[in-house]
């Protein structure tokens, strides 16, 4: 599938959540995590979802990401409703339009730092030599060009999470979700970590989420979404709207 | 994407290393006992197989093998002879029977006389002598493994005499016969020599070897030479197969095919079993690369190429082995007929392959079912 194609003059926004709700097990088991969400993600800024630990963000952004489907209610990337993709569609979806960093890197242990970089192009086929020299390229800007073969192993918290973002930023999504990309990193590598998606959200095409409650790095936010309870409960930032007062009644 | 694969597998030494072993093992044990299994059978027909000029073979009608050694009537030859599509037929003499040496050795040998101006039934490589030698009188050829037994060691040499029935053979080649079933030294001489060692037995013929003519189908000449003869006529072909299934279907085969399952189930085992564990133990960087958009079907030909650079590397080791272990094994005299055929090799790393695939499949179901926003956890 390729990339979601621009359309000149529009500015609709990357991700939109309506009135959606999610909800894990059946009958007495049954959990509510989401109670009718209301967000959007624009592009060009780096919009954060925050919030206390167990607020059920990273559901949020799994939704947004279509590795969980939600119970109820629209989620819209790009458009194009996660709903209406299969499986194979969403996995292709992600492929081109989606790119990750975790707060725990996820680096392939096996892999050198270039590798790992490498590994969104070698999934979409991009020959080995040509994914390797590009991934050498990114980490060199990333300030990581004298340790392309280093292993994870090797590498500090803040070098590893450089080469996650390197994975993230390399096949040019228009989307990039950050999940605590900071949580295991000090001050300084948090800064550091910050500014180069803050960077890389500059871009008038590409939007970047991140799920964070390292209050340190709230500075670099375009909006602010403050979740609890299962709902963005307050908005912060010029530009960004706020939550319904009503939201959509619960399915 | 399957480079990704094989560099996470070689990651993660101990178990790469665990399961090519375990293949290695497998198909070393599989082989091994294969190879053991396939030449016993083969052995069953060697001396039928040996006789390369004939491709006819009459006998008693119940006799099953070669070593059911009956008499036919010596009349027989005759008609076999005038049989229409018979283009030659000739008489063989088996007889087993005592022999000692000088040296005071004592075996029961397996002697055969061939008739006297064809020496039609002549092993035709020899290791020491000349076959035509057993024209003169009282000469027997020997195969390797009968002088290894009768004279135990000295070095294989022409001259050495044997004792059958007060009758002094002299040694004057040694043959390279292939390896008899039953193991007892195998002799050549003229059947004149040997009729004279056939105390008790007034008939000279064992069995009658024969050719077919050019152009006729021999297997209707062994119909034709059956029913004038009423004896049993088959083509060299038919006679060894009849023999390894006479043999196979005593039962000896059945305990050989147990431990050829064993290594199979158990290989293939922990195979799949440290395969399995070694999915699991990267369900989160699998989880990860589904996330970042590999397909199932990238993820299966990934590990499809992980197994098969184990089933590779395992199979040349253990297949290796196996052949190393018959090489060293044949240099006995009487283990000589030992040897690993390359179905035998081909048919073992196949059969392993199929099984252990059966557990890769097992393994990407569990890759499938795989959560990919686990990865978030």
């Amino acid at each position: 599938m390729n990339p979601v194609p621009e359309t000149p003059g529009s500015r609709s926004p990357a991700v939109r959540c309506t009135g959606v709700y999610k909800h894990f097990g059946e009958g007495e088991a049954r959990t509510e995590v989401l109670r009718g969400v209301e967000f959007t993600g624009d592009l060009g800024k780096l919009s954060f979802i925050v919030g206390p630990s167990g607020c059920v963000k990273t559901t949020l952004i799994s939704l947004i990401a279509g590795l969980l489907s939600p119970s109820a209610g629209i989620v819209e990337v790009f458009g194009r409703s996660t709903a209406d993709l299969s499986t194979d569609e969403q996995t292709l979806f992600r492929r081109h339009n989606l790119g990750f960093v975790f707060q725990q890197y996820n680096l392939l242990a096996a892999l050198t730092a270039a590798q790992n970089a490498a590994v969104p192009l070698l999934t979409a086929g991009v020959p080995r030599r040509e994914a390797l020299r590009r991934a050498g390229e990114l980490l060199d800007r990333l300030g990581l060009g004298n340790r392309l073969e280093a292993h994870p192993r090797e590498l500090s918290g803040g070098q590893q999470q450089r080469v996650a973002l390197a994975r993230a930023l390399i096949h040019e999504p228009r989307l990039i979700i950050c999940d605590e990309p900071t949580a295991a990193l000090d001050h300084a590598s948090g800064e550091s970590v910050m500014s180069l998606l803050a960077t890389a959200a500059v871009h008038p095409d590409r939007a970047v989420i991140v799920v964070t409650h390292d209050t340190r790095v709230y500075h670099f936010a375009d909006a602010i979404a403050h979740m609890d309870d299962g709902r963005i409960v307050s908005w912060e930032g010029p530009g960004s709207r706020k939550p319904s007062s009503q939201p959509h009644p619960p399915p | 994407m399957n480079w990704l694969g094989l560099l996470m597998l070689r990651h993660d030494r101990a178990k790469f290393g665990a399961m090519i072993v375990a293949v290695a093992l497998a198909v070393f044990l599989m082989q091994n006992q294969a190879a053991i299994l396939s030449s016993i059978l083969l052995m069953t027909a060697s001396q039928i197989r040996d006789v390369e000029d004939a491709n006819l073979w009459v006998t008693e009608p119940d006799v099953e093998c070669f070593d059911q050694a009956k008499p036919v009537r010596d009349i027989a030859l005759h008609t076999v002879r005038g049989t229409h599509g018979v283009a030659w037929a000739m008489p063989l003499l088996k007889i087993d029977t005592l022999a000692r040496t000088r040296g005071g050795k004592l075996s029961t040998v397996c002697l055969l006389g061939v008739e006297d101006s064809s020496l039609v039934g002549l092993p035709r490589r020899m290791r020491l002598g000349n076959a035509e030698s057993v024209r003169e009188r009282d000469t027997v050829l020997i195969d390797p493994g009968g002088f290894s037994l009768l004279f135990p060691g000295e070095p294989p040499s022409l001259g050495k005499t044997i004792r059958i029935h007060n009758r002094t053979l002299r040694v004057v080649g040694i043959s390279d016969a292939s390896p008899p079933f039953t193991g007892l030294p195998l002799l050549h001489t003229s059947r004149t020599t040997a009729a004279q060692l056939n105390v008790g037995e007034e008939r000279s013929t064992t069995f009658i070897l024969a050719r077919s003519k050019p152009g006729v189908d021999p297997e209707e000449v062994c119909r034709m030479v059956a029913e004038r003869t009423r004896l049993r006529a088959r083509t060299t072909d038919g006679f060894a197969r009849d023999a390894m299934w006479f043999y196979g279907s005593q039962g000896v085969p059945m305990l050989f095919m147990v431990t050829i399952a064993i290594g199979l189930v158990v290989g293939a085992a922990i195979t799949g079993q440290t395969f399995l564990m070694f999915v699991k133990e990267n369900a989160r960087s699998l989880a990860m690369l589904k996330v970042v958009g590999t397909t199932h079907t990238q993820l299966g030909w990934m590990m499809a190429a992980q197994a098969g650079l184990i089933l590779f590397l395992g199979s040349c080791i253990g297949s290796g082995l196996a052949a190393a272990v018959c090489e060293l094994v044949r240099q006995q005299p009487f283990l000589r007929g030992l040897y690993l055929p390359l179905w035998v090799a081909v048919w073992t790393c196949l059969s392993l392959a199929i099984v252990t695939g059966g557990a890769v499949v097992l393994s990407f179901r569990q890759v499938q079912r795989l959560e990919p926003a686990s990865v978030f956890r």
